[in-house]
């Protein structure tokens, strides 16, 4: 690991300090952007009203959303191109040198060419998560863009239209639509056919119900804030204009098209719902290819096929491609958590397989899970975080749990809510972060795990995703959660007993009063973040920037500015670890008090991270700066770790880029007391 | 999710183009009824809830097109299907005919577990049209067909007059009801941890 980062005053910050002026004029870039999209805005059928969208908000999906989609189109991207350069800086703070040197030339070339040849610039503009760029394939298998088919005409596939309708609105399309021209025939006659199934389904829905109508007006209101896991507006169906406006659904169903689980509404009363999504899949799958997206107006519908069961997004949140797919296999995971993959045998005997009555009682597990998506970055940087514990503590508690490894036990691991306090395992056996996030997902979701001491069966799908093994999980106190894992079903009363042990041991060893006490005193917070006497700004920067600028923008001083968060206009970061897949993110603080300001902030590093990865398009990056009118966004990403940072938008790329060094310094100094290090399980 | 155990069906409506299943169907779920013509494209999708003895039942009604074109979508609609409703137009002689083909393509389509036990029924649609006077296919010979075939109910109904259509629905899930297999109980396999665990990839991917 680079360690010497703080030595390093030149740093990438000089580099980059330049890179700031192609863009510091950011209104004449955005608007030419905002043209580009208005145009296209003018093409693309409007399903829904956008004030529809922004006035529903039950759910914390619905939170802050409404002006989030005016955002990606504004994004200005400064891309690290030429992956050797930024890699060079991502070694910078292990080796000084002349490679700053050398990457600010390179940065300052490309951002120049960005910045003066206006046919680059779709390039430099990251719209690949946006819905504004026609000529993006983000599936080469099928993506089947509706706004094409606006444009071009084929009466057949008109009823194709429906089926937004349905989701949407009613509204109708101006043209009639056409199938991608791409995918030639097949496609054309897959629209024609496995949209028609739509149209009447949603007439179905009107009629029946007018019966349930009062019922779904009666549904409870949810209070802001503090968020309950378990299914909303469950009497809702397709009919209800409600269930069409929430902005993001998920649905399970079988491949004969019986539904599993609906994130909103009655599954029954979707049936007709879910009839038509399997027709559009199973269509698609007898031509030997598979359905990955549909593109509708401002609506994603993804789809995902595994073995007998087919699982679906809609979205409207304007979340990349790759997140909303990756939340899609994240569901089926908790699936298998809770069934195994035994459940496709069952299929296998029976297609007529009714599988809701296995799933008994667990939507609060689904809806805590799909809440997860929206507030949880572990469900997207495929990681786990940690409880800070001086670094003692945390060594008392393995201790503690390693010593019940030997008597049979396959994993023990102490929780405090989704934050790992210690884990334990086999040599040569890990506990995928996906795992963890599944398996702390279903107890933390289930309240009777709280009250009890239980024993259940759980299967992890990465580990093995055919069996189940049984999971002993009891609390030992409000917030702080045991949990054993075995093999042996018989083994509930030596766990007990284990459980035991581990108990008087932490108990002993302080272990769970320094838990509460890293509990009451929070996470790492961007105001904490030490002023580095070795990490000067480097000079003539502020001129540099003053040249640069020449609209005045850059006016955030270099140091905190009050109500302006941290350092540099610092508001918030994640640090991800690449060896040990754990992450940390610091607290929320002012100016990200709403929760609309943090939810926002969620989905553009969401954004981010998944053009970070992108491998597809134009990606993977090394570092990316964007500015648009919420934040400036600085992400880095080396062999090491990959940082996140979100600063004000007014902050200087060059000052930045150098709080960023600060944060990895910082993250370096506490590792031991932030993340779960040496004596693990995890040898990679 | 409710306490009370529901039961999901799916049935599947098939027929020669024009013998009025999306008639039924309309007629059934929504009670209407209209002369005009309208082919179905692909397939249409109804939900209605009915409650069959003591239990709550959601039927699933899956009205497929007539025409031959769409045949193509044949394994994918059948699968998992529950019920099949045949309808034929009693005043059409070559839409009874091809009754058989339809009750073929969908064993071979849909292979249900059992094939002989698979629950049918029969409509003969259409018996109000021009008083009966036009009917080519007599209920004898119509009846005859269905014991032939392992004694499948057989209805006449009239999706205009509304004859008939709930009680031959009411058939088509009790018989679907009937036919369900009994659960077994989902035992899946423990863990064997003395053996081979699956090989993982240790790095995540990324």
């Amino acid at each position: 690991m680079a360690s010497s980062g703080g030595k390093d005053s030149s740093s990438p910050i000089d580099s980059n300090g330049r890179v700031g002026r192609e863009h510091s004029n950011p209104e004449a870039i955005s608007a030419l952007y905002e043209d580009l999209f208005e145009n296209d805005n003018s093409e693309r059928p409007c399903y829904l009203p956008d004030s529809g969208q922004e006035d529903y908000s039950g759910d914390g999906d619905g939170v802050g959303d409404g002006d989030e989609d005016g955002n990606s189109p504004r994004e200005i991207v400064q891309k690290g191109r030429g992956d050797s350069v930024v890699e060079e800086k991502g070694e910078l703070n292990a080796a000084n040198g002349a490679s700053p040197e050398a990457s600010a030339t390179q940065m300052n070339n490309d951002s120049r060419e960005s910045g003066s040849d206006v046919g680059t610039l779709p390039e430099d503009l990251d719209a690949r998560s946006s819905t504004g760029n026609e000529d993006e394939i983000q599936e080469k298998d099928h993506e089947f863009n509706f706004r094409d088919r606006v444009r071009a005409e084929s009466s057949s596939t008109e009823r194709l239209v429906h089926l937004d309708g349905e989701m949407s609105s009613d509204r109708g399309l101006d043209g009639p639509p056409s199938p991608t021209s791409s995918q030639g025939g097949t496609s054309g006659y897959m629209a024609g056919s496995g949209s028609s199934s739509a149209s009447t389904s949603s007439v179905s829905g009107v009629e029946i119900g007018t019966d349930q109508d009062t019922e779904g007006i009666g549904s409870r209101k949810e209070e802001r804030g503090v968020w309950v896991p378990g299914k909303r507006h469950s009497q809702e169906d397709d009919s209800h204009p409600s269930w069409r406006r929430h902005k993001k659904h998920f649905f399970i169903l079988s491949n004969a098209g019986k539904p599993i689980y609906s994130r909103y509404g009655d599954e029954h009363k979707l049936a007709g719902f879910s009839a038509t999504l399997q027709a559009i899949m199973s269509f698609v799958e007898n031509s030997g290819d598979t359905i990955h997206l549909v593109r509708a107006g401002d609506h994603q519908i993804i789809f995902l096929v595994r073995g007998p069961l087919y699982l679906v997004c809609i979205s409207s949140t304007d979340e990349p491609f790759q997140v909303l797919k990756g939340q899609l296999e994240l569901l089926h995971g908790q699936l298998l958590l809770i069934l195994t993959k035994a459940v496709e045998k069952c299929f296998l005997k029976n297609s007529k397989f009714d599988m809701r009555p296995l799933l008994g009682g667990t939507d609060v597990v689904f809806s805590s899970l799909i809440h997860a998506f929206s507030w949880d970055p572990a469900t997207f940087l495929s990681a786990y975080s940690c409880l800070p514990l001086p670094y003692v503590t945390r060594q008392a508690a393995c201790g503690a749990l390693q010593d019940m490894t030997d008597s049979g036990v396959l994993f023990a691991l102490l929780m405090c809510g989704t934050k790992v306090i210690s884990l334990v395992g086999p040599r040569k056996a890990s506990l995928h972060p996906h795992d963890l996030l599944l398996l702390s997902n279903f107890i933390l979701s289930s309240d009777s795990f709280r009250t009890s001491e239980s024993f259940s069966p759980v299967c992890l799908p990465r580990y093995n995703a055919t069996a189940f093994m049984y999971a002993y999980v009891q609390y030992l106190n409000k917030d702080t959660c045991l949990i054993l894992l075995t093999g042996d079903p018989n083994d509930f009363f030596h766990l007990k007993e284990c459980r035991a042990q581990i108990e008087i041991a932490l108990r002993e060893s302080d272990v769970l009063r320094e838990v509460n006490n890293s509990i009451s005193r929070g996470g790492l917070r961007i105001e904490d973040l030490p002023d580095s006497e070795d990490l000067v700004p480097p000079e003539g920067v502020s001129s540099r920037e003053d040249r640069s600028s020449g609209d005045g923008a850059s006016t955030s001083a270099f140091n905190s500015v009050p109500g302006a968060g941290g350092a540099a206009g610092l508001w918030h970061f994640i640090y991800r670890s690449t060896y040990l897949d754990q992450f940390v993110a610091s607290e929320f603080s002012p100016p990200l008090n709403t929760r609309s300001a943090q939810k926002r902030l969620y989905r553009a590093f969401q954004k981010l991270h998944a053009s970070m990865h992108d491998t597809e398009a134009s990606g993977p990056h090394k570092m990316q700066y964007r500015r648009d009118e919420n934040h400036v966004l600085l992400s880095w990403r080396n062999s090491d770790f990959e940082l996140y940072a979100a600063f004000d938008p007014l902050a200087e790329k060059s000052s930045a880029i150098f709080v960023c060094n600060r944060i990895c310094q910082w993250i370096r100094d506490v590792e031991c007391e932030i993340f779960l290090l040496g004596a693990t399980p995890f040898n990679w | 999710m409710s306490a009370r155990k529901r039961t999901l069906l799916k049935v599947i409506i098939l027929g020669d183009s024009g013998v009025g299943k999306t008639s039924l169907m309309n007629q059934y779920v929504n009670k209407k009824f209209s002369n005009q013509y309208k082919a179905t494209i692909g397939a249409d999708f109804l939900t209605k809830e009915v409650q069959v003895e003591d239990r709550l039942v959601t039927m699933q009604i899956w009205d497929t097109a007539g025409q031959e074109r769409f045949q193509s979508l044949g394994v994918a609609f059948y699968r998992g299907a529950d019920c099949c409703v045949l309808v034929y137009d009693v005043n059409v002689m070559k839409s009874f005919d091809n009754l058989e083909n339809w009750r073929e393509e969908f064993l071979i389509q849909a292979s249900p577990s059992d094939q002989d036990n698979f629950p049918f029924v029969v409509l003969g649609n259409k018996v109000d049209v021009d008083g009966g006077n036009s009917r080519v296919v007599s209920e004898k010979k119509a009846k005859a067909w269905c014991s032939s075939k392992g004694n499948i109910p057989y209805f006449e109904t009239s999706a205009k007059e509304d004859f008939n259509v709930d009680s031959a629905f009411q058939c088509i899930a009790k018989n679907a009801l009937k036919n369900e297999s009994d659960e077994e109980i989902y035992l899946p396999d423990t863990i064997d941890v003395a053996g081979v665990r699956p090989p993982k990839s240790s790095v995540c991917e990324c």
